[in-house]
């Protein structure tokens, strides 16, 4: 339906792009991901190298150090990547300064427990947390004595166990079919012990149970909310979960066409692997809806040569091309969106098709929101929803439909715009909270301006190290905004250079703050099914928060004045009427998002309204102020008044009203009103227009005194006036006249 | 001389005859095409009829271009309008002793103007209805149900009851707007859209009324008046309410009487003809499809449960009891259209759809009527809500101190003062405010002849009885008089008096240059 929008990759709505990061080094001993700092690495027998792909998965040498020989289950850098810590075995952890070299291990009784695994934490009363098999210990690192203490035992049993830096979410699992789990969040918050609750399996046969394994349970973030997917082998369903701060709450069950899944979240889209099947189905969990975005579709490989310019090829031919399998064995699903190839060395990052995402449905206004809450891809984003605008007029769908998908755009144009403003309104407060925290950028937070009590108190942090926020913290009747709004990424080292960004605090000052609680409210206020009522959603730490658009995803009204009406106006002048309407409705928008529309637009409305004979409607409008008074406006109304003197004469009283006094003298000489125009240009000084346009009417209207009156007010008002040739030109024209 | 003989009629005449008819001599008869009051004898008729045609003929010889206006003698006024060529109309009327200056020429030939518009809206130029059928059996039926129900309005008894001076801060056949906001406006605009699309292939016109002001037009100036009109004299929520009241009732007890008394001379043979008309099935005609239709016959109009308003005629033998849409001539578009009406509290819908896009009349009538109640009924209940919420009552555009009326004749738009603030002031004042719009009325014409395309401005201030101030202002073609009632001695108070007016509540449009 989507004229001009397909893409020639439109069989795929996912895909990795060509070149892949290569790291497929001799003599390396696997490979390990450490998702707090996204490095890739891998240890040689005395050194580890490591890419730092936070930025991008762009080939190059890795980064070295050295460290000890010895078997390795997991590397770790600490958050500050002052040091390292390398699980060496079941029971030992060791942990070197890179610094100093130093280094010193942890191990735990040999006997009773095994360590499951580790992560470092930027929770304020702990650096490291051991999972064992017992519980969990919470140490802290001290680098200078390069030494580890212990804060915090916590008593439970673990078969396995989940992290994800993202989430700061630690989920351990126990009981016979590792079903009972219990949730702990480690944030810069604190530490939220999540209740104890129990996944979902069906029972194939009356005494088989099923073990869940850790590899079947995936933890999602997405728009800064947390869920938890869990594949059911048995019954052949992926049970969705979300987190909230006392509950967690089963959202829905979505389909599964593979006995293997994974998933990745790529720009706050869900994306599900059919690993067997080589598909992927997308989510959109903004709205809470549980529906696929689109079909199943295969997984494609851009930038190769090959497929340059058919549109999708069978899998195997696009893996001979590049030397790999898509959905091969060695394909390892890295937290959120990267794929890291085992086998083959490769780590390619997944991508959102958006042109091929937009191609494939008619309803633009679900699509236009779709796209409207994207953070990649920006310009991408920009151009589609402008096309896709443009075609729903050129299609002549109805106007209540194009009036929604304006809505939609100017929306979240007025959205933006507020986040810019209310983030920099809001600064100094977090600027006070640097003094007096811990750790005071990270500890910035959104929270809602509602009086405490009167709402659920939505809560979502905005930077990467947030945790859960607690309920007193509401109390807070100011908002405090992360700085790391306008940060788009979760490293830190984006969110330190955003801290210093004066140049766009500065900004727009004036915009209301209030709107991002309202904006909060809204992305939360949906949520769906019986939660207790005063249950909070579980944030994340990620910035990924709807709302905190980059000011260049939104369509200015600018934007869709020339990008949009220019552009079709040609088209439509067969049917001036119902673009009309779609102007009108795009002013309505406008009005409501509290933006004002440019004064081009006003003149082209006027401009199709008389090519329509609506010349009525324009005066209507006009009194109204519907078309708001501008100069352009004034002097287009006066153009179209060449056929039709009333509105000749709304475009004069339009430059009168808005204190244009030489266009209006002008005017009114053009008219003939020359003794008006006179009193006007005394009364208001005007003396840019030239006294022989006066006498020039006064001539022509061949009434002696006049002249005389005009010539003689003209001698007073200027000394000057009597020397010039125009004085005595007229004198001679009066005085042959009586 | 002759006028001594329309002496004999107590109270206000008024003819409608047609010149190119009846000129031989002994068919005098056939050029009268309305005559009110209908039970006036046939002669008396002739008489004021060939005494017009003789003022007409005679005036003609001094001012070949511009027609006679009015004509005063010492008992009558007799004001002249050229509805269409050669069809004129002629009101007659008494002048009561002492104060000559009560009437004005212009509101009363207002009256011509407006009844023959809505004539012309409903059944389309008398001169195509005399053309399409030469008897005129159409012609004067139309009239004579039209032209009576149309003065219903202003009959006291039996006599007419026309305005006078204390009229003088009103203006017939203008529209008065309603002021929203632009968030209001915008809204109006959004419903105006979603009326517009009733019919799939056509757009629909729509005029949307709140109380009894305009609030949005799709149509041009003139079809916009008419309709304006049409609906505040019977289809706002306060016109259909007075239907069932006693004053409403007075009226009606004229209006009946006007119909019994058809059996006297000229109007026997009216009645005939117009019930010979009224079995005529013949095709060609507008209205006449749904029989006897009378767009003006207030007992008829009602408000049904689905909301739209119609006229509902028990007694037609085809239909039954169905509810009736008229059906409209416009002067720009040259096809027939049907109004429909739909009112929801205070906001009242003219929707007017094109009669050629509707298949069949009646059936297409009821499907857009659907498509109204399932697509706009949300929007209409959101702006009916707004305007309420920002309608500042009948005294909205009372300004203190100050009476006037404010119009433009050439948008044919004005404000004025509530009624009820207007009835406050003096008589004496209300005389002198009369008098000035009369004189104002003969300088406007008179510089009309003279330079057609140039707007004249003019300042008039009259300190007059009880220290009270009235006040003529054109400006630009725009029109305000006022009456200030106890106002400061100096002619400075007056103008500044204006001036702080002017720039309130005209946009700075009567600011002295």
């Amino acid at each position: 339906m989507q004229g001009g929008l397909s893409s020639p990759g439109a069989l795929s709505h996912a895909y990795v792009q060509h070149p892949p990061l290569r790291c497929d080094i001799p003599d390396i001993k696997g490979l390990f991901y450490d998702d707090a700092n996204r490095f890739l690495v891998a240890p040689t027998a005395d050194r580890i190298l490591y890419w730092k792909i936070a930025a991008s998965t762009q080939s190059g040498p890795p980064n070295s150090d050295p460290i000890n020989e010895g078997p390795i289950l997991s590397v770790r850098f600490s958050l500050d990547q002052k040091a390292i810590g390398i699980q060496r075995s079941s029971h030992e952890v060791e942990f070197r300064n890179r610094e100093t070299g130093e280094g010193c291990s942890k191990k735990c009784r040999a006997d009773s427990e095994t360590i499951l695994g580790f992560f470092w934490t930027d929770c304020p009363t702990c650096d490291v947390i051991i999972i064992k098999t017992s519980g969990l210990d919470l140490l802290v690192y001290e680098p200078q004595s390069n030494a580890l203490r212990l804060v915090e035992s916590k008593k439970c049993s673990a078969t396995w166990y989940l992290y994800t830096h993202e989430s700061r979410l630690l989920l351990l699992a126990s009981g016979m079919q590792c079903t009972l789990f219990t949730g702990y969040q480690f944030s810069a918050g604190g530490i939220v012990k999540l209740p104890k609750f129990e996944m979902v399996m069906s029972k194939s046969e009356a005494n088989n149970k099923p073990v869940l394994a850790a590899a079947d349970v995936h933890i999602v973030t997405v728009y800064g909310r947390i869920y938890c997917l869990q594949l059911d082998r048995v019954g052949m369903a992926l049970n969705l979960y979300r987190f909230y701060r006392d509950a967690v709450v089963q959202q829905g069950t979505l389909p599964v066409y593979s006995s293997r899944i994974a998933v990745s979240a790529v720009d706050n889209i869900i994306m599900i692997h059919q690993i067997d099947a080589k598909v992927v189905i997308l989510y959109d969990v903004f709205m809470d809806s549980y529906a696929p975005i689109s079909a199943p579709l295969p997984l494609l490989v851009r930038g190769l040569a090959s497929n340059s310019k058919q549109a999708a090829q069978p899998a195997d031919q696009q893996s001979s091309a590049y030397g790999g399998t898509l959905y091969g064995e060695g394909w390892n699903f890295l937290i959120p969106d990267l794929i890291c190839d085992a086998e083959n060395g490769l780590l390619w990052k997944l991508h959102l098709d958006l042109e091929a995402i937009a191609a494939s449905t008619s309803d633009a206004p679900s699509i236009l929101e779709f796209l409207q809450r994207r953070k990649s891809d920006l310009s991408m984003v920009k151009t589609l929803s402008l096309a896709i605008v443009r075609t729903t007029i050129l299609e002549r769908r109805p106007v209540t439909l194009v009036a929604k998908a304006m809505d939609i755009i100017l929306d979240s144009y007025s959205r933006s715009m507020k986040m810019v403003g209310g983030a920099a309104g809001v600064r100094r407060t977090s600027e006070q909270n640097q003094q007096s925290s811990f750790q005071p950028v990270e500890d910035s937070r959104v929270v809602s301006q509602e009086p405490p009590g009167t709402m659920i108190g939505p809560v979502i942090n905005t930077d990467s190290a947030s945790g859960v926020e607690s309920g007193q913290s509401q109390s807070n009747s100011g908002v405090e905004h992360g700085i790391a709004n306008l940060a788009a990424h979760v490293d830190r080292s984006s969110l330190n250079t955003s801290s210093d960004s004066d140049g766009i605090t500065n900004t727009s000052r004036a915009v209301s703050q209030a709107t991002s609680s309202s904006q909060i409210s809204d992305a939360t206020g949906k949520r769906p099914q019986v939660v207790g009522e005063d249950s909070q959603p579980l944030a994340s730490g990620t910035s990924m928060q709807h709302g905190t658009h980059v000011a260049s995803v939104a369509i200015s009204p600018i934007e869709m004045v020339q990008s949009v009406f220019v552009l079709v106006e040609d088209e439509m002048m067969g049917d001036p009427a119902y673009l009309i309407a779609v102007i009108m409705e795009f002013l309505r928008s406008l009005s409501k998002a509290g933006l004002k529309a440019p004064p081009d637009l006003y003149v082209m409305m006027t401009a199709l309204l008389a090519c329509s004979n609506r010349y009525a409607e324009i005066a209507l409008f006009v009194s109204n102020k519907i078309l708001e008074p501008s100069r352009e406006l004034a002097m287009q109304l006066i153009d179209l008044g060449r056929h039709h003197s009333l509105t000749r004469k709304l475009g004069v009283d339009m430059l009168r009203e808005r204190c244009l006094h030489h266009d209006y003298v002008a005017a009114l000489l053009q008219d003939g009103y020359y003794l008006e125009a006179l009193r006007y240009a005394r009364k208001y000084k005007v003396i840019t227009v030239q006294p022989s346009l006066f006498l020039e009417e006064a001539v022509a209207k061949n009434i002696t005194p006049n002249l005389a009156a005009v010539l003689s007010f003209f001698a007073e008002l200027t000394p000057s006036f009597k020397t010039t040739s125009d004085y005595s030109r007229y004198r001679h024209i009066l005085s042959e006249m009586v | 001389m002759g006028l001594s003989s329309a002496a004999e009629i107590d109270g206000a005449q008024l003819c409608i005859f047609d010149l190119r008819r009846g000129q031989q001599e002994g068919q005098e008869l056939d050029k009268i095409l309305f005559f009110h009051p209908a039970d006036c004898p046939i002669l008396l008729q002739l008489s004021v009829i060939g005494l017009c045609e003789g003022i007409i003929t005679f005036t003609r010889i001094f001012s070949p271009e511009d027609d006679c206006e009015v004509i005063e003698s010492d008992k009558h006024c007799h004001v002249f309008y050229q509805a269409e060529p050669d069809i004129w109309m002629v009101l007659v009327v008494q002048k009561i002793k002492d104060n000559e200056s009560t009437l004005r020429f212009g509101a009363l030939q207002g009256i011509l103007k407006e009844s023959h518009s809505l004539f012309a809206m409903f059944h389309g130029p008398i001169r195509t209805l005399l053309d399409r059928q030469p008897s005129a059996e159409f012609a004067r039926g139309h009239l004579h149900t039209f032209i009576t129900d149309y003065l219903s309005d202003f009959s006291v008894g039996k006599k007419l009851q026309l305005p006078t001076y204390r009229d003088s801060l009103t203006e017939r056949g203008t529209v008065q707007m309603l002021t929203v906001s632009r968030e209001v406006a915008l809204e109006v605009q959004s419903l105006t859209t979603v009326l517009g699309s009733c019919l799939r292939n056509v757009i629909c016109q729509s005029v949307v009324l709140f109380e009894d002001l305009l609030v949005s037009t799709t149509l041009p100036m003139d079809d916009t008046l008419n309709l304006y009109t049409y609906a505040i004299l019977r289809l706002t929520p306060s016109a259909l309410s007075s239907n069932g009241n006693s004053w409403s009732y007075l009226r009606k007890g004229g209006y009946v009487n006007a119909d019994t008394t058809l059996s006297s001379a000229n109007g026997a043979a009216s009645a005939e003809r117009y019930n010979s008309r009224s079995r005529d099935t013949s095709p060609g005609g507008q209205n006449q499809m749904h029989h006897n239709f009378r767009p003006l016959q207030r007992e008829k109009l009602s408000k049904g449960k689905d909301g739209f308003v119609a006229a509902d005629f028990v007694t037609t033998e085809i239909r039954g009891a169905v509810p009736l849409n008229p059906i409209l001539w416009f002067h720009q578009a040259e096809e027939r259209m049907y109004l429909c009406v739909y009112q929801h509290k205070n906001l009242t819908i003219l929707l007017v759809i094109p009669a050629s896009s509707l298949i069949n009349g009646e059936e297409g009538i009821a499907h857009v009527k659907r498509h109204l109640l399932e697509n706009a009924s949300q929007n209409i209940v959101t702006v009916e809500q707004k305007l309420s919420r920002g309608w500042g009552g009948e005294n909205a555009y009372h300004v203190g101190g100050y009476r006037y009326i404010l119009s433009d004749p050439n948008r044919k738009v004005s404000r004025a003062s509530p009624p009820g603030k207007v009835i406050t002031l003096s008589k004496d004042s209300l005389l002198a405010l009369n008098r000035l719009r009369g004189e104002i009325d003969l300088e406007k014409s008179r510089a009309k002849r003279s330079d057609p395309t140039h707007d004249k401005d003019y300042e008039v201030c009259i300190r007059a009885k009880n220290n009270a101030w009235i006040i003529a202002k054109i400006s630009r073609g725009k029109e305000l008089y006022m009456a200030i009632e106890k106002g400061g001695e100096t002619l400075l108070y007056a103008s500044t008096a204006v001036e702080k007016f002017s720039n309130r509540y005209c946009e700075g449009a009567f600011s002295t240059d």
